[in-house]
């Protein structure tokens, strides 16, 4: 019972903490790898959030499953429900807070720490992958893609399984 | 002032709220374009001002902002049913999807022609967590001398993660207690208005 609790209080915790969805990815690989999940468990559930319907925000729910099957699907699904609709009560409540310099300020911190915190998050996923040249040329594709944003984010993620089996065996 | 409305019945919003959320891959603007097109043009549940508003708010939100956009419009449309709706509407079916993608990848997790794509996924997901720190950082930072000071914040937590000298937790509440003091010049997300 414990385990299951702290399991739901990390899953909400990166919801609660995280600035949009996949910000959320450092706070989780922090805390699940390497004790329930390896990196290759990230790259899956990263994979299935691009591939399946839903925001991409519900990659929490792959690794919810990965942890600890349907119950923490289910753990991971409430929480990232849970967490942004601290919106609600704080939109009728505090609208002027929310328009506030210094609120603007906390919302920019916390997203320039997550900024740093993604760099190096995606850079250790990278590394945990491996490094030959094609890989490395992929990643940089990606980046590229990423960025400016007009390919489909699945596009990547189907392009890069195709040269794994070319090239990956 | 707003013409009263009758709200529509829970299962004409949850059928609508099923469209965004399955029909919408990979989130983005393609979901934004989607919840326009179904909440504002075709039901009129919704005005394009109070999209508009919903969508600026959301981005504040913690987690999923789609979330939050999906609560704050399903409150407009239904109040606290509205929300419960809405939000259940988006997320549970494509929850149950992605959970069963998940389950299916582990099944053939193990075969060699499995593993060699995966092999090839790693980097593009490695790819895409940088690809989107930087475009994170793109709206946010500043000009000029001041955009030093959020080059530093973006780099103490790229060294604090990879060196281990603290936990992610520390660096994000740290980061934000600095960003209310000293970062609070202009608003975050103000000028870029979605889909208008």
């Amino acid at each position: 019972m414990w385990e299951q609790l702290q399991l739901f209080g990390v899953f909400l915790k990166s919801s609660a903490l995280a600035v949009g969805g996949l910000a959320s990815l450092p706070l989780l690989r922090a805390d699940l790898v390497p004790h329930y999940l390896s990196d290759a468990g990230i790259v899956q559930a990263l994979a299935v959030g691009r591939l399946s319907p839903g925001p991409n925000g519900l990659y929490i729910v792959s690794l919810g499953y990965l942890v600890a099957g349907w119950t923490g699907a289910l753990y991971a699904l409430i929480a990232a429900s849970l967490a942004p609709l601290a919106m609600l009560p704080a939109t009728a409540l505090a609208r002027r807070w929310l328009l506030s310099p210094w609120f603007a300020g906390l919302v920019r911190g916390v997203t320039l720490a997550t900024v740093g915190l993604l760099f190096a998050t995606g850079a250790t996923i990278v590394q945990a992958g491996g490094t030959a040249l094609w890989q490395v040329a992929l990643v940089l594709a990606t980046v590229v893609v990423t960025v400016q944003g007009r390919l489909h984010p699945a596009t990547m993620i189907v392009v890069g399984g195709i040269v794994g089996l070319v090239l990956g065996r | 002032m707003r013409i009263v409305r009758s709200p529509p019945s829970s299962r004409a919003l949850a059928r609508a709220w099923f469209d965004i959320g399955t029909q919408s891959v990979g989130g983005g603007t393609s979901t934004l374009f989607m919840i326009r097109r179904i909440l504002v043009e075709r039901t009129g549940w919704i005005t394009l001002r109070e999209f508009t508003e919903a969508w600026a708010m959301s981005q504040l939100s913690p987690g999923i902002h789609l979330v939050a956009l999906a609560g704050l419009l399903g409150r407009r449309i239904a109040g606290p049913r509205g929300v419960i709706v809405s939000v259940a509407g988006m997320m549970v079916p494509a929850a149950v999807i992605t959970a069963l993608a998940t389950a299916f990848l582990g099944e053939i997790a193990q075969q060699p022609l499995t593993i060699a794509a995966l092999a090839g996924i790693g980097p593009v997901a490695g790819g895409m967590t940088i690809g989107l720190a930087l475009t994170m950082a793109q709206p946010v930072l500043q000009r000029g001398r001041l955009a030093a000071l959020d080059v530093i914040v973006i780099a103490i937590a790229f060294g604090v993660l990879l060196g281990g000298f603290a936990g992610t937790l520390v660096v994000i509440v740290l980061a934000g207690a600095f960003g209310a003091v000293a970062l609070g010049r202009e608003r975050p997300t103000s000028g870029r208005a979605p889909l208008s």
